[in-house]
């Protein structure tokens, strides 16, 4: 089978060698050493325009995924100084993957523009609304810094249950839920008592010290329970140990799932005749594009016996609820609010019961006064299992 | 010019005040005078704008870029400008490689993706869409109705509805439904000095000279268009895929004439030079070396049946199935070329053109021979992908590493004007969906004639003070 670039030696075979030796010359270079990821997408037409909720929401140039990339390109040059308002629309990034599945290089954008954020870091060019979870993460282990009055769970089991600093601090019912399921499975859960975060919100603004240190402390934890499986109700979290850690040399032994791919495994059927149709469903980006679990969320769901309404943007094109990121619900309020608006109208044009499986996405539409009911996936197994 | 020369600008006096103006309107995060948006909107697709953007140099910043959220704002965008004499720039994706929107005299450009509503209207096959809607969330949104517009251009994911009619685009399946300027039936549009102009969406009209035509490939030099009616289908029922090879790039592009004047209109026909050919079918064996056609016929499940047996009774060449096709499909949106080429000093780029049949096989030649002796030319290739009963357009693609003591721009130059020359002299127009902008202008002369006296004196009319993208068109 003829090679990729077989036809444009050909082409180049009739050329003298005066022409054609430069351009050999560039390109044999060009193949081995560059050019870096960020020039590339730099010189891409935004080929992920349609799928990235920040482009098409605030629909500005400025904060398209290749024009992200041109602004980094351009402080990477020194065209553009290190600063807040320059760093700006890189931090307008919700981290949500979609970029990636549409990009004949697989690029993730957030990726390609870490380094920048983990620069400005480093120089300490911190926007103050990253200061407090800087520090709260620092000194408490959570974003949330102290979390009070939080119910025991038993402290050994064969699940070690990750509860998420969201669900710690903001749901706590829906932790009971989730140990409830895993027992009515067959698993016998427990918590650490000492859980910090996953240090995701750190990767997400760059702070990669604090990422690392978070990462340090949890990796440590998690192997000291020498529990063999870990099951986590925040995809983010789920990604953080499954994908993150290994990158940073924290490999944790046990298996870690997040609760949709735990209970995709088991044979669960549900006593939901009544409900049928009820539900839309709405999938977190990064268990669709982080962790790679394309269409699990609706498979549980079927697969257990309940009819759910298909969204409009479901499996790859899942739209982040706008919170996704850590950076721009903290810099933009009011964008991160619109996406949020724009995908909670498309779910309630289908029903006012949404099923989700990520805290930060339950919470932000619940935030909206909306009207609508979300329920954690592990609510929905809890009341019909 | 580097960023912090071109931040010096001379007289800034009515523009300052027309930004002042318009900021007692718009919030803070809908005016802006930031660097970093001012640098982003200093392009557009235009290679030659690329290589400014790699080698950090800025010489077309505008004052400010604005995003208007409905027709009222931008009626008062253009009657501040036109008040202040301040150009305006209308601005859709920044897919077009022309530098159509690239604001080369300073002023605002107006960025109209925050203005994106549509409404779908089945029964009458119309759909309405503001000018910053994105194409394929259009198109995935009539899809999910049961409905296809049918303009499926490579730039499909980044453009905008308003780029479209702006640029008077056409899709991948426009052999059958066409391209846009069929496809419009009303438009707004904000013209100078601030009015708002409906043309409504008849099924046809005979109220005089169809003065919608004057807003299609104006390219924001006659208004700035905040609302289109366009014509959609039925998703089709029925999708055909056909593919062959043929020896000789007569063969297959006769076979589609013929096919053509019987009245078949497959939605889709690619004709790969034997270059092309091997550039994008490099994994099939038999097809390498030789003339690929790409053929998908779609619609009426009857009709559609009907195409195949015109196709399958005309076309000169050896059936190669589906698998071509689905590669095709596959592969159609991998736009790669300017991110591997560009940085590396490679000049690359596109020019699309149409001809009649009679002249079709001689354009090609014409064409690639203009192109390929120039000093630093690595190769030039073309596919055709648009056809009428009439004629034929072909896609050249080149690319090329310009000689020493040459400079990319000037390279580049030589080879457009070279081919332009080709072209005129080959029967052809310069220009077949991608527009004119500020790339092609100087040929529009010869092109148009006396036509273009006649453009002129309308754009004079319409916007007497030219701050609509003056500079574009030639204007």
């Amino acid at each position: 089978m003829p090679g990729k670039w077989d036809w444009l030696k050909d082409e180049l075979s009739g050329l003298s060698m005066l022409t054609k030796l430069p351009t050999m010359t560039k390109f044999l270079k060009g193949k081995i050493s560059g050019p870096a990821d960020m020039t590339k997408c730099s010189m891409c037409p935004n080929m992920c325009r349609h799928a990235c909720p920040i482009s098409i929401v605030d629909g500005k140039e400025t904060t398209s995924p290749a024009g992200k990339s041109r602004i980094g390109m351009m402080i990477e040059n020194d065209v553009l100084s290190l600063n807040q308002e320059n760093l700006f629309p890189i931090y307008m990034c919700l981290s949500c993957g979609c970029c990636e599945n549409w990009c004949p290089f697989n690029f993730s954008v957030s990726e390609i523009l870490r380094p920048i954020k983990k620069r400005a870091i480093e120089k300490t060019i911190i926007y103050e609304e990253f200061a407090d979870l800087f520090d709260d993460l620092r000194q408490k282990g959570t974003i949330y810094g102290e979390i009070e009055d939080e119910k025991n769970f038993s402290e050994s089991g064969d699940v070690l249950y990750l509860r998420g600093c969201e669900f710690r601090e903001e749901a706590s019912e829906v932790i009971d839920k989730t140990m409830a399921v895993l027992d009515k499975v067959g698993s016998d859960p427990f918590v650490l008592s000492d859980e910090e975060c996953c240090g995701i919100p750190a990767y997400n603004a760059g702070n990669i010290g604090l990422f690392k240190k978070l990462s340090e402390t949890m990796s440590k934890k998690i192997s000291e329970t020498g529990a063999e499986k870990v099951v986590t109700s925040c995809p983010s979290c789920a990604y953080a140990y499954k994908e993150l850690y290994p990158k940073f040399d924290q490999n944790i032994d046990a298996e870690i799932s997040h609760i949709v791919e735990f209970l995709e495994k088991k044979e669960v059927k549900l006593d939901i005749e009544a409900v049928q149709d009820q539900f839309t469903y709405h999938e977190p980006c990064k268990l669709v594009n982080g962790l790679g679990k394309k269409d699990s969320m609706r498979n549980l769901l079927e697969r257990s016996g309940l009819k759910v309404k298909k969204p409009r943007r479901h499996g790859e094109e899942t739209f982040c609820c706008g919170s996704g990121g850590t950076t721009v619900p903290r810099l933009n309020e009011e964008l991160s609010s619109e996406i949020a608006q724009e995908r909670i109208q498309e779910l309630k044009k289908l029903s006012d019961d949404i099923i989700t499986s990520c805290p930060t996405c339950k919470q932000t539409f619940e935030s909206l006064d909306e009207g609508v009911q979300v329920h954690d996936v592990a609510e929905i197994f809890d009341r019909f299992l | 010019m580097g960023l912090k020369e071109a931040m010096k600008r001379k007289d800034t006096g009515m523009v300052d005040k027309v930004i002042d103006k318009l900021s007692k309107s718009f919030e803070d995060d809908r005016i802006s005078t930031r660097d970093t948006d001012l640098i982003s909107y200093s392009h557009d697709y235009w290679p030659i704008s690329l290589h400014w953007m790699l080698e950090d140099k800025f010489p077309s910043l505008p004052n400010a870029v604005i995003w208007p959220q409905n027709k009222e704002e931008v009626k008062e965008i253009v009657k501040w400008c036109y008040k202040g004499d301040v150009p305006i720039y209308p601005y859709g994706g920044g897919s077009g490689v022309l530098g159509a929107a690239v604001p080369e005299r300073g002023g605002i450009v107006v960025d109209l993706k925050k203005m994106r509503s549509l409404d779908i209207d089945g029964d009458n096959l119309l759909v309405k869409a503001e000018s910053g809607l994105n194409g394929y969330y259009l198109e995935s949104r009539l899809n999910d109705e049961g409905y296809t517009m049918g303009n499926i251009p490579q730039s499909l994911y980044p453009s905008t509805v308003g780029g479209w009619v702006g640029t008077k685009a056409t899709g991948q399946f426009s052999t059958k439904y066409g391209g846009i300027e069929e496809m419009l039936k009303g438009i707004e549009m904000v013209v100078p000095p601030g009015k708002i102009l409906k043309l409504k969406p008849h099924p046809r009209t005979s109220t005089g000279p169809d003065l919608r035509e004057l807003f299609v490939g104006a390219e924001g030099t006659m208004g700035i268009m905040t609302k289109g009616w366009f014509k959609i289908w039925p998703h089709p029922e029925n999708r055909i895929k056909l593919s062959f090879i043929s020896e000789r790039l007569e063969d297959a592009v006769e076979s589609v004439r013929k096919i053509m004047r019987r009245g078949a209109k497959p939605a889709v026909i690619r004709i790969y030079d034997k270059t092309e050919t091997k550039r994008h079918f490099y994994e099939y064996e038999e097809i390498y070396n030789k003339i690929a056609t790409v053929i998908i016929i779609e619609g009426d499940e009857e009709i559609t049946e009907a195409e195949r047996s015109i196709v399958e009774e005309e076309f000169v060449g050896e059936y190669k199935g589906e698998e071509p096709v689905d590669h095709w499909l596959e592969t159609r949106f991998n736009v790669k070329e300017a991110s591997e080429f560009v940085p590396m000093g490679v000049v690359f780029d596109t020019i699309e053109v149409a001809v009649n049949w009679s002249k079709a096989e001689g354009l090609y030649h014409n064409v690639i021979e203009a192109i390929k002796p120039i000093k630093g030319v690595l190769f030039a290739s073309a596919h055709a992908s648009h056809f009428y009963p009439q004629g034929i357009c072909f896609y050249f693609t080149f690319a090329g590493a310009p000689p020493r003591k040459k400079d990319p721009e000037s390279f580049y130059q030589q080879v457009w004007s070279e081919a332009m020359k080709a072209v005129l002299e080959s029967g052809g127009t310069i220009s077949h969906h991608h527009g004119v902008g500020r790339q092609r202008k100087d040929w529009l002369k010869e092109e148009l004639g006396e036509g273009l006296e006649m453009l002129k004196k309308i754009k004079e009319k319409v916007d007497k003070k030219n701050i609509m993208n003056p500079g574009n068109l030639g204007l």
